[in-house]
């Protein structure tokens, strides 16, 4: 199988060893392995030295690891100073770190899913789970395809194509997307549920959802909406055992 | 109720394997969405309107804490798979509540168990420093595999504990159906909570909350014609 193909498949596993000391360092250096293969038979000094770097400490969105992994790994076959490309690592953590969380955790994934939940409110059903599972994923694998080419294109140079590709635009117009995708599924997936209750049980719901969305507000992190939700089932168990 | 015979239960436990995968590790193809991991446990269960409505409610809990940077937040996939193996087979309107409240408590012990295995993964990379510090690639295929093999099993005892846990509560869990139904408002009032606390906190000022309202007043001619 072709080196580049078996990095971006693995790639996919980038998170597999994550944990808080070096974060995605370990499944950085296992999606290396295949493109660091041809500097053995070269420098195998360089080699080892290369493997010890792409397992040190990075975090970033897993879906733009590829930059960071096709511009360092083109940097150690270019024999750039070791410390230089250890810079480029730490400095390429931030950036792409936030435009994933942007342009994935904050744009797509919630967009797809309010298209997804309006879907099965329609009657879509597994349709739109397909429609979601199809869409997330053909952006995704092509995202992963771009990122380690344009990584092992520019080398050192990364920063200067990131900011002249697509990627701020999308970024720029998936947040209002998601805004409205999400905008649509919340009064529908209400109606969905509420539609058999009758008016009461509608506010007595609607009720719930106002005191919820106040008091996470106001307790903040302390107060998620999950432990809302079980303080508000067991106050419920209560009253209903001295017969409110 | 859902029937716990060899040919619900060994799906449900692949399945749950594969989600619990899926949140983090490999391959983060959004299975482990509870809209998915719902209808496709439903679709299993024999009770497909089930599935859909646990993952949708989940759906909404879910979009309250998206996975930016290292922010701990519950494990919703195996959680939901136990949600629905509980609810199926009820009406969902009685169901969905006490399904819900169970599938809560799981998805928090799922969060948990995330970080017991981030501290594990931790310690045998430490293990394997030496390795690591000389270069072999080797040490970094194998702490890969281990790493994979520990989220695999812990996504597998998530969804046989929650399987057992669901295979007991059906039995022994009696509610009228008052406070069934009231169960199932709460949970309803609680995820919408949720869902708006997100929209609300995604939106911000700018054009983002022109297009969330320009959003609600679409959902809202859904709403009415629903």
């Amino acid at each position: 199988m072709n080196r580049r193909l078996r990095a971006l498949l693995r790639l996919f596993a980038v998170q597999g060893t994550w944990n808080y000391e070096r974060m995605l360092g370990v499944g950085m250096g296992y999606a290396a392995e295949p493109l660091l293969e041809d500097l053995k038979a070269v420098d195998p000094v360089r080699h080892g030295e290369a493997v010890v770097r792409s397992a040190e400490f990075f975090n970033c969105h897993p879906n733009l690891a590829g930059l960071a992994l096709g511009a360092t790994a083109r940097a150690e076959y270019e024999a750039v100073a070791g410390p230089q490309i250890v810079r480029l690592r730490t400095a390429l953590c931030s950036p792409l770190g936030s435009m994933g969380d942007q342009l994935f955790w904050a744009g797509l994934v919630p967009a797809l899913v309010g298209i997804t939940l309006v879907a099965v409110m329609l009657g879509a059903r597994m349709g739109a789970i397909a429609a979601f599972l199809l869409t997330y994923n053909s952006i995704r694998i092509w995202t992963g395809y771009w990122s380690l080419r344009t990584g092992m294109s520019a080398g050192m140079k990364v920063g200067a194509a990131i900011s002249s590709s697509w990627l701020p635009k999308a970024i720029e117009w998936v947040g209002p997307a998601a805004g409205f995708a999400l905008g649509a599924a919340v009064p529908a997936v209400a109606a969905w549920y509420l539609g058999i209750f009758g008016w009461a049980g509608a506010i007595g719901a609607a009720g719930v959802g106002v005191a919820g969305f106040a008091l996470t507000r106001w307790f903040g992190p302390g107060l998620t909406s999950v432990r809302f939700a079980l303080l508000a089932m067991i106050l419920l168990l209560l009253f209903r055992r001295i017969g409110l | 109720m859902t029937e716990f015979s060899p040919h619900v239960v060994l799906p449900l436990l692949l399945w749950g394997t594969l989600v619990g995968l899926d949140l983090v590790s490999v391959p983060q193809a959004m299975i482990s969405r509870p809209v998915v991991a719902g209808a496709v446990a439903g679709a299993i269960a024999g009770d497909i309107e089930a599935g859909f409505r646990i993952g949708v409610l989940f759906e909404l809990f879910a979009l309250d804490v998206m996975p930016f940077g290292a922010v701990r937040y519950p494990d919703y996939g195996p959680a939901t798979i136990g949600a629905v193996a509980l609810a199926a087979g009820t009406p969902w309107e009685l169901g969905l509540g006490i399904g819900t409240a169970f599938g809560l408590i799981l998805a928090v012990l799922g969060g948990w168990s995330l970080q017991v295995v981030r501290r594990w993964n931790a310690r045998s990379i430490q293990r394997q420093a030496a390795a690591l510090a000389a270069g072999e690639s080797s040490a970094i295929r194998r702490l890969q595999y281990g790493a994979l093999f520990r989220d695999a099993l812990r996504g597998f005892t998530l969804t046989l504990t929650a399987l057992v846990l669901a295979s007991t509560l059906s039995e022994s869990i009696r509610l009228d159906r008052q406070t069934a139904v009231a169960f199932t408002l709460v949970a309803i009032g609680s995820g919408l909570a949720a869902a708006v606390n997100s929209v609300v906190r995604a939106s911000g000022r700018g054009p983002r909350l022109k297009w969330l309202i320009a959003g609600l007043a679409v959902g809202l001619l859904i709403a009415v014609l629903l």
